[in-house]
């Protein structure tokens, strides 16, 4: 997992109020703090880092466009969060017709021969049947499993109610199993 | 064996549970062979899910950052109808003091006229309100010939507004009036108040 849930600093309570008045600078901080985290969501959402980066651009973009109706209710790194996985599902809706899901490059392994094939097949795999699932199911799990979000924190960053957030686990969960099952084997 | 704990081992795996749900499901997975299963087949899946590589080849930091800055418009803006909102919102005072001195006008200067017409000088004090035009000339001329008309019409006035209990309607008008802007305008102010706690406190919140 990337990023747990950050403590709450005064350092970027400054740093919004401070972009809220227009200071780049301070945008340009946060934009630094959250890319790590904002690119892997995206990434994980789309499953294309070229992709992914253009639309982190894009969500960060949106972010500085509507930060001065940001009210700290809820951590900035959920709302970015939020506005990331709205930016993902509409760039892979845009995309949906050119690219094919089985046809995204293998992505590059520094491991020796014999295993960095089989860690590169595995996890290709799972990349794939991440990418399989309904976007709103892929959402719910890229932020539990590869954000480490609580289910509170899920629920705030997409809007829906906690339940929602348990039974699209459940279910990503569920065909995640039976899709990687000759993998869960060796696991 | 209690029943099987199937449908909260995801929220149990991601300890997610708490109070008597959590130590139900201790309890039967304590002695449920099926559900231990199950729960180390979620481990081995969450394991499995972090073999999935992370995106690779990214743009450094710094140059990722200059690039958002390139793309940045120039401020923050916010939608227009929320601008208007705001500036309105802020006006209402304003609005209500203007109404409130609206209708003060109005009553004073609809108290005179009752008075003149009262006095019968009902013709000579419109005369005295209208401009010089021939239009106004033309209209005193109707004044005139018609002044019984206008003095019944003051007097059916008259009675109206000084009817309807002790102080007469023009005064009971007037209050509730200005007791309906009384209201609006701590409405306002208990509003702005309450925003302006909830903005204090969410900058000391978690962010």
């Amino acid at each position: 997992m990337s990023s747990r849930s950050a403590p709450p600093t005064e350092t970027e309570i400054d740093l919004i109020t401070r972009a809220q008045r227009g200071d780049r600078g301070a945008f340009g901080e946060l934009v630094r703090c959250h890319r790590e985290g904002v690119i892997n969501v995206v990434y994980r959402m789309c499953g294309d880092a070229n992709l992914a980066e253009d639309a982190a651009q894009e969500a960060f973009i949106r972010a500085w466009q509507h930060l001065p109706s940001y009210r700290p209710r809820s951590p900035f790194r959920n709302w970015v969060y939020r506005i990331a996985t709205n930016v993902a599902l509409d760039a892979l809706r845009r995309e949906r017709e050119t690219v094919d899901i089985d046809a995204l490059p293998l992505v590059a392994s520094g491991q020796g021969p014999e295993a960095a094939v089989e860690g590169m097949e595995r996890g290709e795999r799972v990349r794939q049947a991440v990418l399989a699932l309904p976007p709103a199911s892929r959402a719910v799990l890229v932020l539990r499993e590869y954000e480490g979000l609580s289910y509170r924190e899920i629920a705030d960053t997409l809007g829906v109610p906690m339940g929602t957030v348990m039974s699209r686990l459940n279910y990503a969960r569920n065909r995640l199993r039976e899709s990687l099952a000759p993998y869960m084997e060796v696991v | 064996m209690t029943e099987h704990v199937t449908a909260w081992l995801g929220a149990y795996h991601d300890g997610e549970l708490q109070g008597r749900r959590l130590r139900q499901v201790e309890a039967h997975l304590a002695q449920c062979e099926t559900c231990r299963a199950e729960l180390e087949s979620l481990r081995a899946l969450a394991g499995l899910l972090q073999e999935s590589p992370a995106a690779e080849g990214l743009t450094p930091p710094e140059r990722f950052v200059a690039q958002v800055g390139l793309r940045l418009p120039r401020r923050p803006t916010r939608p227009a109808w929320q601008r208007g909102l705001e500036i309105g919102w802020r006006l209402v005072p304003l609005g209500l003091v203007g109404a409130w001195a609206f209708l003060q006008a109005v009553f004073v200067v609809a108290g005179l006229v009752l008075l003149a017409l009262r006095l019968g000088a009902g013709g000579d004090l419109i005369a005295g309100l209208l401009p010089a035009s021939p239009q106004a000339f033309w209209l005193l001329d109707l004044l005139s010939l018609s002044d019984a008309g206008l003095r019944d019409v003051g007097r059916v006035t008259l009675e109206l507004w000084e009817g309807g209990g002790p102080l007469g309607w023009g005064f009971a008008l007037n209050l509730v009036s200005s007791a309906v802007i009384g209201l609006l305008y701590c409405s306002w102010l208990a509003t702005w108040w309450a925003r302006r706690r909830h903005r204090a406190g969410g900058q000391t919140h978690t962010v």
